[in-house]
């Protein structure tokens, strides 16, 4: 198994292109991503980890967001994209 | 990172702008000029500073706009009054808030924390009232949206309170949909669609609905391109410009529709599929809302469910914009560009002119006709030339607002620190000087006020006592006149002491005892060096800084301050400042085969006197007669050291000249070459300061001329105290 890809804390509009490279580096493997450190979630970042989710899924492998941070699951939620952190979807904070 | 270092740089730019419109307003509702529109704009500015500061993770700074920001969305809601109390704590929190931003950039010291942590007391007292706690987990993070529900359980009556006083467009009984796609530069420009969101559920329950159908492969993501569409449905019955208003500032950096859910519209959106929500409890509820309130609103506006406080009331919803129409369409198209640019073309503009003025005296060496084509061509390109230099010029210009917006502050603070109540009053402040003068403008402006309150203004008992309003006014004006921009500083205290002033004056020994001053000489005896006292110098105006040293900083600019006071009454100091630093309207004059150049503004006539019209004092120090009064004559050529002997008597020409402090003395030269516009060089920068030159020019001949500093030329040569013009009776 490959080491997890760590999540930075913010993930504004500057996280959003190193995530993009981070992630096309590991593509064809599967992955998982730790975003127990995310305090703040951004709309560009948001893309990309919908990107790389698409992508993997595409290529038939895991990809699984976890462990999450508190912060992260309320902001996918906020963002109308709670299917990215399926562990605390039924968990209401 | 360049490049984010350069959004950074941009985001404080407009704090800048934000903060001072953000200043502009509460005045405005201080002084009960303000109108619905005012608290809305007063709540973007605060919200813009906080929304830009989280992007770059400023989180003090947002975590006070925060607080500000929370009071504020009470305010524009109607659901709290905005009476003086609040605004005045407003003010506060607005200075608070430029303290922070100014701590974020670097250019101010740390905020105390218990300043910013008292202050944020008070906006949350007024807030949630007395004792009233703050509502839970917001301020912590500043990303941390309001966990908005997907059920709809909170549809009771706050929310249907909502339809906002402020904004008269239609409220929509089942709510809004939202589509939103931003683009790539709304995140570049500092905006963040998690903030919109948090936004939009402060006005209602939210369902979001996320489209990432269009979003590519990794390897194919432009990872600062958006391709996320969202879908919100905000259920409660807000009028559109309150939904509209949540997007201002992304508005042209996304593509938005904003439909009312109710089916009130003649279609639904065809791109948008229609979410199988339970959709119908909400409408009826909302409908039924709708019902009730609209025709109320439509007949008196001021009569919404809420108890409208009276300052918040919309006094003429008619003057509001439609709600169709997005407000900010009408921003003045502006760039921004470095000031080194701006700086190399006015320098670039100065060379053609010179190069100009060149061309044009080797055309008349070479003794063409006037008439001849290449005379006629130059003249066009004379004209040109000026045309240029002006439109040049005008770029620099500035409103003076820059200045006088800083002063309000300064006055609230001076009044908070001597205990008296004080109202500035500003005028004219749209009247632009170059950007060098606007820029030296801040201290003088700053000195002469807190002097006015200081000094100039009463205690409010002292004011009762002597039957005016316990409130003293400062008015602070600016104008053009005659070529300058005037500036007053003017307040309605107690005037000059003229008994303790001259008193001052003979103490210090600046005059003699028994010296006979009219009331203008004794008032202007506060600009002499020396005359500022210990027991004048206090916290406030004192600093160590004298009026004289605030002239000295006016004359430096080529201005002239004086004072015209009246006891009782008030006094006011008026600033005279030339509008530009970088050319001047000067006199040629030619002195031992030299030329020098004296400015316009400073010559009062010239003319050519005879032999018997010259007197020596004492021997050598000659006057001349003018007007009724002697007036010390200049030797220019000797006193420049150009030559040894004095101009033959019965030859030359004598320009009599005012100095910036009023005195007059006539600068003895050989010719009158003519008037003419010269592009300043300074001498300072080019070679070093030189005793009576205040710069220097490049002639059509492409010889440099002085600009001769006329007041140090002449202090020179009367080598006398300054104190008053020898005025002998003839």
């Amino acid at each position: 198994m490959t080491e997890p890809v760590v999540l930075p804390a913010v993930l504004d509009l500057r996280a959003a292109g190193a995530l993009t490279s981070e992630f096309l580096a590991r593509r064809g493997q599967p992955l998982t991503v730790d975003a127990s450190g995310v305090e703040r979630l951004g709309g560009l970042s948001l893309q990309v980890l919908l990107s790389a989710a698409k992508t993997w899924a595409a290529d038939g492998m895991d990809l699984t967001v976890a462990p999450v941070s508190e912060a992260f699951v309320e902001q996918c939620r906020a963002f109308g994209a709670a299917a990215l952190a399926p562990d605390f979807a039924g968990d209401p904070a | 990172m360049d490049t984010f270092e350069a959004i950074k740089a941009t985001f404080f730019q407009e704090c800048d702008e934000l903060l001072a419109d953000l200043e502009t307003k509460l005045l405005d509702l201080e002084s009960g000029a303000a109108d619905d529109e005012t608290i809305n704009a007063v709540f973007r500015a605060v919200h813009s500073v906080k929304g830009g500061a989280g992007a770059f993770g400023l989180e003090a700074l947002v975590r006070f706009a925060h607080v500000f920001e929370t009071l504020l969305d009470e305010l524009r809601a109607g659901r709290k009054p905005c009476d003086e109390l609040t605004v005045r704590t407003l003010l506060r929190a607005s200075d608070v808030l430029a303290d922070h931003v100014a701590a974020a950039q670097g250019t101010g010291p740390e905020v105390e924390e218990a300043r910013s942590a008292a202050l944020v007391a008070e906006l949350e007292v007024l807030t949630h009232g007395e004792g009233g706690s703050p509502a839970p987990d917001e301020a912590e993070d500043d990303f941390g949206f309001q966990p908005v529900a997907f059920d709809l359980p909170s549809l009771d009556l706050p929310s249907l309170d909502l339809p906002s006083p402020d904004a008269p467009g239609a409220p929509a009984a089942g709510g809004w949909r939202i589509v939103f796609r931003p683009h790539g530069r709304m995140y570049v420009n500092a905006n963040e669609t998690g903030l919109l969101l948090r936004e939009l559920g402060r006005l209602g329950p939210l369902e979001v609905e996320l489209d990432d159908s269009a979003v590519p492969m990794l390897d194919r993501l432009q990872p600062e391109e958006n391709e996320l569409v969202w879908t919100i449905r905000l259920t409660a019955p807000v009028d559109e410009a309150a939904v509209r208003e949540v997007f201002d500032f992304v508005e042209g950096d996304c593509d938005l529709r904003i439909e009312p859910i109710a089916g009130e519209g003649p279609e639904l959106p065809p791109l948008i599929e229609t979410p199988d929500a339970p959709a119908d409890d909400i409408d009826i509820s909302a409908l039924l809302a709708k019902v009730q309130d609209e025709p109320a609103a439509a007949v008196t506006p001021a009569a919404p469910a809420t108890s409208a406080p009276a300052a918040a009331a919309p006094a003429a919803s008619a003057t509001a914009p439609t709600a169709s129409s997005p407000p900010a369409a009408a921003a003045p198209a502006t760039i921004r560009v470095d000031l080194e640019r701006v700086d190399r073309l006015i320098n670039v503009v100065g060379e053609l002119v010179i190069q100009q003025a060149m061309l044009a005296q080797r055309v008349t060496e070479s003794g063409l006709a006037r008439s001849s084509g290449i005379s006629v061509g130059l003249e066009d390109l004379e004209l040109l030339t000026r045309e240029i230099q002006d439109s040049v010029m005008a770029i620099r210009a500035q409103p003076v607002k820059s200045v006088f917006q800083r002063m309000p502050r300064l006055v609230r603070e001076v009044a908070e620190m001597t205990g008296k109540r004080v109202r500035l009053v500003t005028e004219g402040e749209a009247t632009e000087v170059d950007k060098t003068v606007v820029e030296r403008l801040a201290e003088p402006i700053t000195h002469m006020l807190r002097n006015a309150i200081d000094h100039g203004l009463e205690t409010p008992e002292e004011r009762t006592a002597a039957g005016k309003p316990s409130e003293g006014t400062v008015r602070l004006a600016a104008l053009h006149r005659s070529g300058r921009i005037v500036i007053e500083i003017s307040d309605d205290g107690r005037g000059i002491n003229r008994e303790r002033v001259r008193g001052i004056a003979v103490s210090k020994g600046l005059i003699a005892e028994d010296a006979a001053l009219t009331d203008d000489e004794i008032d202007n005896l506060i600009f002499l060096p020396g005359f500022s006292t210990a027991d004048a110098v206090s916290d406030i105006s004192g600093r160590g800084v004298g009026m004289d040293v605030v002239r000295r900083s006016i004359q430096s600019l080529g201005g002239r301050i004086s004072i015209s006071s009246n006891p009782g009454k008030g006094s006011t100091f008026t600033l005279s400042l030339p509008l530009t630093l970088a050319v001047l309207d000067g006199m040629a004059l030619g002195a031992a085969e030299q030329t020098l150049v004296a400015p316009l503004s400073a010559i009062v006539e010239s003319l050519t006197p005879k032999a018997e019209d010259v007197h020596y004092v004492g021997g050598h120090d000659a006057v001349i007669r003018f007007r009724e009064a002697f007036v010390p004559l200049v030797d220019v050529a000797r006193t420049m050291g150009f030559r040894d002997a004095p101009v033959p008597p019965g030859q030359g020409v004598a320009v009599v000249v005012e100095t910036e402090s009023g005195a007059r003395a006539a600068l003895m030269v050989d010719a009158i070459h003519g008037q003419r516009q010269v592009v300043i060089k300074s001498l300072e920068t080019n070679y070093q300061q030189v005793e009576g030159v205040a710069a220097a020019t490049i002639l059509g001949d492409g010889r440099v001329a002085l600009i001769l500093d006329v007041d140090a030329l002449v202090a020179n040569a009367r080598r006398r105290p300054a104190a008053a013009d020898l005025k002998l009776a003839s």
